[in-house]
């Protein structure tokens, strides 16, 4: 009897530490959400409340401000050609230097996953000095090569884990039935690293998309900047109310959340795959 | 449309393939294996040397000259790197980087907490795996502007403390010497915690539910199989996951001091990252800035030779 009721009471206890951290993540954003539709004197006179009444009044004055379309637009174009980039070569090289026997495909691996280690702050001028030569500064090339670079890491290791565990009986069947090795890795190999495939992908897409060092220096003020760019730019700027900052940073948020809602069921299958063993 | 634009390197030419005939008969097709396994590393090769490698090169060259303001450049010697021991705000920056190492035991527990109380399966447990997530959705700078509402003096946060009767804990969290550090590096967990519990939910999903079964049978209690059981075999989800907080907790404040502090007050907060950023295009001293980025290229290599070794036999051991 009695353990029975102190396990209720862990269950209660339980729960209530999850609501407390629930509470946490996502009260900045209603905040957020109800700051930006509070006129500006609204939110002077009371800034913790809730609006007295709604005004959609700083989503069209941020969209005016921003040229909203066209920052989407590049961030949209950026992030999935890096995205697509990224992955691709990553596959490419894990089904390489797990599937082929070739000297020196144990140094390559290496040689990829080591610039892990390389941070985007680190060598920013110089990688600027590199993207400025290349003649793709403020270039969607050049944004999208960059974050495709700084993808391949992480991408190559958890590609490679997956590829390891899949036997290679298997593979040798498939070439004895005469499969050559581009149909291997996309029509045999692909298919079973889906999860992972589908968690780098969202996972690649939320940090290129939200990103704000290599799009601030190789876009810089050109019209290719992106979203998050501009976002902050406009917080930057003095006569901006919060009201109005918060309206920008509501749309800027939206369309990763977005992808998460829509694709939350593949990402939690796949969220460690290469490494789940 | 895998072949980049760029100039291709030969990056594997050090490798010569086997020349045919000087060696015993070999499998056939090997050479041929050569070339294809040369042609599908290309493109991920030419990516690493062009857009890290290189630059790498370039930061190094660069970390020797003197070179500021608009004018040319000339060979410095080792100038650099000795004016940074003298550098106060270069020494601050990098005991700051140690202080958010020092972190990184609370960035792994947390999730892992959280992960194992949702793991519990109590009522709700998909709909809080799914709010844990939002925060990690969020861009770093919106987050970073979106907290300095929440954190401002009489903003929210405060409001509440003040509300439960907490007045003295309701301080400045962004304008104190201890404080404005403190509270970016909780910025930075709530921006990223939800990650973490993702990870370790998928790392406790493959435990097979027959061995927690087996273990409660054997009359194991919960504690008895969380620490035998669950933990155990949570590891290598564990080390994939400090690899990941290990050389990204630098990377991931960036925007964030950008967004919250800029360094401030004083130098409170000024971390390496944006210090080199600083350094570059604000003072347009390139050679100094170059300098104390492979001074932070260093200290983050350091920090991840670990991982990087870990990723790299778990990407070429054989599967038992």
């Amino acid at each position: 009897m009695n353990a029975r009721h102190s396990a209720r009471i862990g269950r209660y206890l339980l729960t209530f530490a999850l609501v407390v951290v629930a509470v946490a993540a996502i009260y900045p954003l209603l905040f957020t959400v109800v700051s930006s539709l509070k006129t500006q004197a609204g939110f002077a006179e009371d800034p913790l409340g809730l609006p007295a009444g709604i005004t959609l009044d700083n989503y069209l004055e941020a969209f005016r401000r921003m040229n909203m379309p066209r920052l989407l637009l590049n961030s949209l174009i950026t992030t999935v050609g890096g995205l697509v980039l990224s992955v691709l070569a990553a596959l490419l090289v894990a089904y390489a230097v797990t599937k082929l026997r070739f000297r020196g495909r144990k140094i390559v691996f290496l040689l990829i996953i080591v610039t892990l280690t390389i941070p985007s702050q680190a060598i920013i001028y110089p990688l600027y000095q590199t993207v400025l030569d290349l003649g793709m500064s403020g270039e969607y090339q050049g944004l999208i090569l960059a974050y495709a670079a700084f993808g391949l890491p992480l991408g190559t290791y958890q590609l490679a884990g997956y590829f390891q565990q899949v036997p290679d009986e298997l593979i040798e069947a498939a070439r004895v039935d005469g499969a050559g090795h581009l149909t291997i890795l996309f029509r045999l190999l692909a298919p079973i690293a889906t999860p992972a495939l589908a968690a780098l992908a969202i996972f690649n897409f939320v940090w290129m998309w939200n990103d704000l060092l290599l799009p601030l220096v190789i876009m810089g003020g050109s019209d290719s900047k992106t979203l998050m760019v501009g976002v902050s730019l406009l917080s930057g700027q003095y006569d901006v109310s919060v009201p109005l900052v918060s309206a920008g940073l509501i749309v800027a948020l939206l369309p990763v959340l977005v992808i998460y809602l829509v694709f939350q069921r593949q990402l939690v299958s796949g969220a460690l795959a290469g490494s789940g063993k | 449309m895998t072949i980049s634009t760029a100039p291709a390197s030969e990056p594997v030419a050090a490798d010569a393939p086997p020349a045919p005939g000087r060696r015993r008969a070999h499998r056939p097709g090997q050479a041929r294996e050569w070339w294809l396994g040369a042609a599908l590393v290309l493109p991920a090769l030419a990516l690493a040397v062009l857009f890290k490698l290189v630059p790498l090169a370039r930061g190094v060259l660069t970390s020797f000259e003197s070179s500021s303001g608009f004018g040319g450049s000339e060979f410095a010697g080792a100038d650099n790197y000795t004016r940074m021991f003298d550098d106060p705000m270069v020494l601050t920056s990098f005991r700051n980087a140690l202080l958010v190492v020092a972190t990184l035991p609370v960035w792994i527990v947390v999730p892992l907490v959280l992960a194992l109380l949702i793991h519990q399966r109590s009522p709700g447990w998909k709909f809080f795996r799914a709010v844990y997530f939002v925060p990690y959705t969020i861009a770093p700078i919106v987050v970073g502007i979106m907290f300095r509402q929440i954190l401002a003096p009489d903003g929210p946060l405060n409001a509440l403390l003040r509300g439960v009767g907490l007045q003295p804990l309701a301080i400045e969290w962004l304008n104190g010497r201890h404080s404005a550090l403190f509270s970016l590096v909780a910025v930075a967990l709530w921006s990223f915690f939800g990650l973490g519990v993702m990870t370790y939910l998928a790392g406790l999903a493959t435990i097979p539910e027959e061995t927690l079964e087996a273990a409660y049978l054997d009359g194991a209690g919960f504690w008895r199989r969380l620490f035998s059981v669950v933990v155990p075999m949570l590891r290598p989800t564990v080390a994939y996951w400090s690899v990941l907080c290990a050389s990204g907790v630098l990377i991931w404040l960036f925007p964030l001091i950008y967004a919250l502090t800029q360094g401030g007050p004083g130098d409170a907060t000024m971390l390496p990252e944006y210090l080199v950023f600083l350094t570059t295009f604000q003072f347009l001293d390139r050679g100094y800035g170059s300098a104390i980025g492979i001074a932070l290229f260093v200290f983050v290599a350091v920090l991840s030779i670990f991982s990087v070794r870990h990723m790299f036999t778990e990407g070429t051991r054989k599967p038992r």
